[in-house]
């Protein structure tokens, strides 16, 4: 999801800030923790970090621009392509009330969409109070960090205020999703052809581990190889020479390169990847509850380990 | 080896034990002597310990309780007997002013070794100056533990360890559960004081509840688990300290909880309790945390009025349902 790069407040009675100096340009790529403007205050100068990886998107504000606490002046996007040239002039001029946010929020549950661009009125407590959904602070929670846009679940008819439950519902009603790519890799059958005791299934853990790992910045990763009777076997870190206590998997690798079958999504929960074998490459099959596993760092754990399969040496980095 | 015996007994035990090990342990409050409290809870205590150690007064519950701060600063680890909980109000000054204050401002120089048993509790017909249950008065007060057992095994592992502590320590007993029996081992035991007890795990709601409303609860946890609902019972046996990590620990788990306690709601040990959940494990709450209190009435003479005024197990159930449900229990 995009991050918006607001005017944060950096003293108990700041109104505004001006912009110095852009540190970063409209298009570069951030990390979370870059510093990517300056921003002077009636007090002192300081650097706003970015919140989160991305690229700059967007910007609304040129340097000696005094944007109001809360003002709109950028955005971080995740991908590349995403990426909305500058704009000009000031920046979304006013903030949100927060108080009027707070005292108001019970009042009208109809949404209203508000165009980022357009010249904003002073926000009234109607539309302010309708963009906040009702949610249970755990739900709130759980949803951030799925990724899930408590909105949506609105506009379909949850309703409010939302439980952890009716996120389960919501998304276990649609089933599961399926991420699938294709990879080519002379090097991952070169490394098979020439070595008796590689095992590619071990491989395979091994790279969806170590992007697991990558992808969610995770401590220990235990993988689950299951293989077409059913057997399971949980390997502790295996992208670590199987370290430590084998934990709950954060994934059950099933391997079909051996035969005939093409693709294989399981009953029940938990994140499923199918590796396949055909004329055209590798086939990975990433099967997942959105509920669970925001479909953005699912596509990047695919991205990662299609990566990994296609260049083995990456997983040495 | 354990036996049933009544809370009564327990107390009893436990002071008698706590007499004969530690000869600066005495007792003093009205009709402790011969008359063994009007709840028979001290009968026996005299002929083994003689007057000299348990201490018949007049009825001027502001003297013996100064009698006993002044005792316990100067060497003698006194149990002092409020016959009713609702007498606190007379004995205010000598144990927020003086006994709770002494250690802090002597620079640590005195101690008031003292134990205040009383006790708590409605519906046993005595209307309402002599049915509250006023354990958030003293809780309020930094320099007293506050103590509720809920069965007599915890009436007895929690005076011993009192009588032992050196501060002074309010416990609160339930008028109305003098008679009831619980298992209780034979040997020797002591309760820390600031150790929640889980009496029964469940993985969707935690109920806490204080003195007999532990006994609600887990009454209230039977009746959700005909419902399918798994309800964790937990007692938190000591006001103060406080035993946060395990009640925290549960509702993280559980995501929801009920606070159950038998004091007025208003301002009250509910309050404290949930707003602790509330601030400490906000994230990991599924629903709002509910109190439920006595009701904020002085509680009434007539027995149907009466039972109306404090928490049952069937409300208790009904709120874990609605919120383990998602039904607001207080409308959005």
């Amino acid at each position: 999801m995009p991050h918006e790069v607001r005017m944060p407040q950096l003293g108990m009675v700041q109104d505004s800030g001006v912009i110095v100096a852009w540190l970063k340009r409209n298009g570069d790529s951030v990390k979370a923790g870059d510093p990517i403007f300056e921003v002077e205050t009636d007090k002192a100068t300081m650097e706003v970090e970015a919140a989160t990886d991305g690229y700059l998107s967007g910007v609304k504000a040129v340097e000696g621009d005094d944007v109001p606490v809360g003002g709109l002046i950028a955005m971080i996007v995740e991908a590349e392509g995403d990426v909305e040239e500058a704009g000009t002039g000031v920046p979304d001029a006013e903030p949100e009330d927060v108080a009027v946010v707070e005292a108001a929020q019970w009042s009208d549950p109809e949404p209203v969409k508000q165009p980022i661009s357009a010249p904003v009125e002073r926000a009234t407590p109607k539309s302010v109070a309708s963009g906040r959904v009702l949610a249970s602070p755990k739900a709130r929670r759980l949803a951030s960090e799925r990724g899930i846009d408590l909105h949506l679940l609105r506009a379909q008819g949850v309703s409010e205020p939302i439980h952890v439950a009716d996120l389960d519902a919501a998304f276990a009603a649609g089933g599961k999703s399926l991420l699938s790519a294709v990879v080519e890799s002379t090097s991952f059958d070169e490394i098979l052809d020439c070595s008796r005791t590689a095992d590619r299934t071990k491989l395979l853990a091994l790279f969806a581990a170590g992007a697991w790992r990558a992808t969610f910045d995770a401590s220990s990763v235990s993988v689950a190889i299951k293989d077409l009777d059913g057997r399971i076997e949980i390997v502790a870190n295996p992208d670590r020479g199987g370290a430590g206590v084998p934990e709950d998997p954060v994934l059950t690798l099933v391997d079909l390169c051996g035969t005939r079958i093409n693709g294989y999504v399981p009953m029940g929960g938990g994140v499923t990847l199918c590796v396949t074998r055909s004329a055209a490459g590798y086939g990975l099959s990433l099967a997942f509850e959105e509920s669970r596993l925001a479909l953005s760092g699912a596509a990047a754990l695919v991205e990662d380990i299609a990566a990994r399969i296609e260049n083995p040496l990456l997983q040495l980095l | 080896m354990t036996r049933g015996i009544t809370l009564s007994q327990a107390v009893n035990e436990a002071i008698a034990e706590e007499m004969r090990r530690d000869e600066t342990v005495i007792l003093i409050g009205e009709d402790v002597a011969e008359a063994g409290t009007p709840f028979k809870v001290l009968s026996g205590l005299v002929e083994e310990f003689g007057t000299d150690r348990v201490i018949d007064t007049p009825i001027a519950e502001p003297g013996f309780m100064g009698i006993a701060v002044g005792a316990a600063m100067t060497g003698l680890r006194p149990i002092v007997d409020l016959m009713f909980g609702d007498f606190l109000y007379l004995v205010m000054d000598q144990l927020c002013n003086q006994a709770a204050k002494t250690h802090y401002m002597s620079g640590g120089k005195l101690s008031v070794p003292l134990v205040l048993r009383t006790n708590l509790g409605a519906t046993r017909r005595s209307a309402a100056q002599h049915s509250q249950s006023l354990h958030a008065l003293v809780a309020h007060i930094p320099g007293l533990k506050v103590a509720m057992p809920s069965s007599a095994y915890e009436a007895k592992g929690l005076l011993k360890a009192a009588i032992r502590d050196d501060n002074p320590v309010v416990i609160f007993e339930d008028k109305l559960m003098y008679q009831d029996k619980a298992p209780v081992p034979e040997e020797e035991y002591l309760l820390p004081l600031g150790e929640a007890a889980i009496l029964r795990e469940g993985s969707e709601v935690t109920l806490i509840g204080t003195s007999s409303m532990r006994q609600v609860c887990e009454r209230a946890a039977e009746i959700l688990d005909g419902d399918g609902i798994g309800a964790e019972v937990i007692d938190p046996r000591t006001l103060v300290p406080l035993d946060e990590g395990t009640i925290l620990g549960s509702v993280r788990k559980t995501s929801r909880a009920i606070v159950v306690d038998e004091g007025h709601q208003n301002f009250g040990i509910t309050a404290e309790i949930a707003a602790r959940i509330s601030e400490k494990a906000f994230y990991h709450l599924d629903a709002p945390v509910i109190r439920m209190g006595a009701m904020d009435v002085p509680v009434p003479f007539s027995p149907a009025l009466e039972d109306l005024t404090v928490p049952t197990p069937e409300g208790v159930a009904a709120n874990a349902r609605a919120l383990v449900r998602g039904v607001p229990v207080h409308a959005p």
